[in-house]
């Protein structure tokens, strides 16, 4: 064999290699059984869930942003210690995930929803503390299909009754009394769950994992969002084409980045949606003038359009967020402008 | 009384013939002096990204993905690509012209069709050999930097960027291959038009259809954010439009260079 060759066969050998173990990986990859970044556990939730939000709790207590926000409200692990002295939960340390899976409320109803709370629970000190304070706080408990369900506030006159039970040790679910009873029953197969709303399982395979919080949101949804804006020009409202589904990924370290997928109708409504964008991205630039802090602003921002999905990408460093912060306060401090005459 | 004229010998098939001129282009692209430089463009973000895992702080590091996004989209695709695909199959012919080799080739009894494609055969090869272990290094070194939970998800990603960049070296390859034959010195005008023409590709409208980068960048699901005009107008085209589009380029690239370089009379300096 030539040397050229030899090289070649090495290179050729070398990405064999690297896509054999990322093929591997895809097939050997123990979150197969989910959906996206949502474990399969999610599946449980209810069929009729329109939007889904995920937080890595992880990514999220470990963020700069977290970290300075932690002391001043009172999230510091000191603050903890009287939490996990009563239910041997340290929030920040346990959780792992947290699933909100809601649907805007029905006619005169009101909104439904559950959240799938995954990490590592002591499920004795916790069910100890619910039971302990039982009769203080109005709470109840049976067993459904082997889950002991904690009823919180039962027969009270206002307001649905919300409830508690863990799915396994690692699984937590809360809600509405019925939505969580929906959770159980999906979980032991009588129902199918949020498999079968198709649409809502499409959209969550295209979310990207590994972001520190993430939504999904469908049509029914979006309708309910307004159609208009005020025009950033003044004086008028600017109309909003309809969106069909919305996916937002977002991480916030080192500094806050969001990537927004927006569906329009068609290529034409998508365009237009990312016409609004950009024009408020150009508004901002040419508002802030000699504004380092709204040059960088609108720098942040970059808007595409591929067909009927339009992709919003944002970078916001702490800095400049600190800055608009600064400037907001300033804002309002001021006095406002005397009427011209 | 005058010599009889010898019989010329059968033309050799066009397998055979693409296969052997294939065979020396290779041993001559890959151990080359420009190969070597090439080498080091394409592989200059493994290195990077060795460095950046041995002194950035990872925990505060942005994701993974996103930084190989950028290595793959910005740097890959958008410079170092187009650029070796410039180098090196501009000089396709150009090389054999300047160093005053073509006179062998084009005596042997082999069709130029064959020259051709066994030498764009070489170009693809060589610059695959230099470009696809850089991609899968700076995937690996770069998609784990929190840890390798997550990292199967953006398996069908890796996959997508090798293919690409593939697709990207034919296209530009058959462009600048097309360019070696018709100019006398195309390296030039393989810049200008990497530089300038390519940069429609920021400017909102149909103006980047009519570039190649557009086509390439919508094929790829990295999105860095960009700066200026790029930020303003990215564009981003429908992806199977995108490859018959990429197709289109490497056939009819092809097709013109073979069709000027069957001919064309090489007068050689003397």
């Amino acid at each position: 064999m030539t040397r050229s060759r030899l090289v070649v066969t090495a290179s050729f050998a070398a990405v064999g290699l690297g896509v054999a173990v990322a093929l591997g990986a895809l097939v050997l990859d123990p979150a197969r059984a989910a959906v996206g970044p949502m474990p399969g556990e999610g599946l449980a939730l209810p069929s009729g869930t329109r939007f889904v939000v995920g937080i890595d709790v992880a990514r999220f207590t470990s963020s700069p942003m977290y970290q300075k926000h932690a002391a001043k409200a009172d999230l510091t692990p000191e603050a903890f210690a009287e939490l996990e002295e009563k239910t041997g939960l340290r929030p920040d340390r346990d959780i792992d995930q947290i699933l909100i899976a809601g649907a805007p409320p029905a006619a005169d109803g009101p909104a439904r929803g559950a959240v799938l709370v995954f990490g590592r629970f002591d499920r004795y000190k916790l069910s100890r503390a619910i039971e302990a304070d039982g009769e203080k706080k109005n709470v109840s408990w049976k067993t459904i299909d082997g889950y002991t369900v904690y009823v919180f506030g039962e027969g009270r006159a206002k307001g649905r009754p919300g409830a508690l039970a863990f799915l396994d040790d690692d699984t937590l679910v809360l809600g509405p009394q019925a939505t969580v009873e929906e959770v159980i029953a999906n979980r032991n197969g009588g129902g199918k769950g949020l498999a079968e709303n198709a649409e809502l399982v499409r959209l969550l395979g295209t979310v990207r994992p590994g972001s520190t919080f993430w939504m999904v949101g469908d049509q029914t949804l979006l309708s309910r969002m307004p159609n208009n804006v005020p025009s950033p020009m003044g004086g008028g409202q600017m109309s909003l084409p309809a969106l069909k589904s919305l996916v937002v990924t977002g991480d916030l370290d080192p500094e806050m980045a969001l990537h927004a997928t927006g569906e329009a109708r068609d290529e034409a409504a998508a365009r237009q949606l990312a016409d609004v964008v950009r024009g408020m991205t150009a508004l901002i630039q040419l508002q802030g003038g000699q504004n380092p802090a709204l040059q960088s602003l609108a720098t942040a921002f970059s808007v595409n359009h591929e067909g009927a999905k339009v992709h919003v990408n944002a970078r916001l460093p702490y800095e400049l967020l600190d800055q608009l912060k600064a400037m907001g306060a300033q804002r309002k401090a001021a006095p406002p402008a005397e009427p011209i005459q | 009384m005058s010599a009889e004229a010898k019989p010329l010998p059968p033309p050799v098939p066009f397998l055979r013939a693409a296969k052997a001129v294939f065979d020396l282009s290779l041993e001559e692209m890959v151990w080359s002096r420009k190969s070597l430089v090439m080498a080091g463009l394409l592989l200059l973000p493994v290195a990077l990204a060795l460095l950046f895992r041995l002194v950035a702080d990872l925990k505060h590091a942005p994701a993974g993905i996103d930084l190989y996004g950028l290595v793959v989209a910005m740097y890959y695709l958008r410079n170092a690509l187009p650029l070796a695909s410039l180098f090196f199959a501009t000089a396709l012919i150009a090389d054999e012209v300047e160093g005053r080799t073509i006179t062998y080739l084009l005596s042997r009894p082999v069709s130029r069709a064959s020259i051709l494609c066994g030498k764009f055969a070489a170009y693809v090869v060589t610059g695959l050999t230099l470009t696809l272990p850089g991609i899968v290094a700076s995937f690996f070194l770069l998609v784990p930097i929190r840890g390798f939970a997550g990292l199967a998800a953006f398996v069908p990603d890796l996959l997508r960027d090798l293919g690409v960049a593939a697709l990207a070296l034919c296209a530009y390859g058959a462009l600048f291959a097309l360019l070696g034959v018709l100019l006398k010195r195309p390296t030039i005008p393989g810049l200008v038009f990497l530089i300038g023409w390519e940069s429609l590709a920021n400017l909102p409208g149909w103006l980047p259809r009519y570039t190649v980068t557009a086509w390439v960048r919508s094929l790829v699901r990295h999105r860095p954010v960009d700066e200026g005009l790029a930020e303003l107008f990215q564009t981003t085209l429908p992806t199977g439009e995108a490859i018959a589009v990429l197709v289109a380029i490497t056939i009819l690239g092809l097709a013109g260079a073979y069709g000027i370089f069957s001919r064309k009379q090489f007068v050689l300096d003397q």
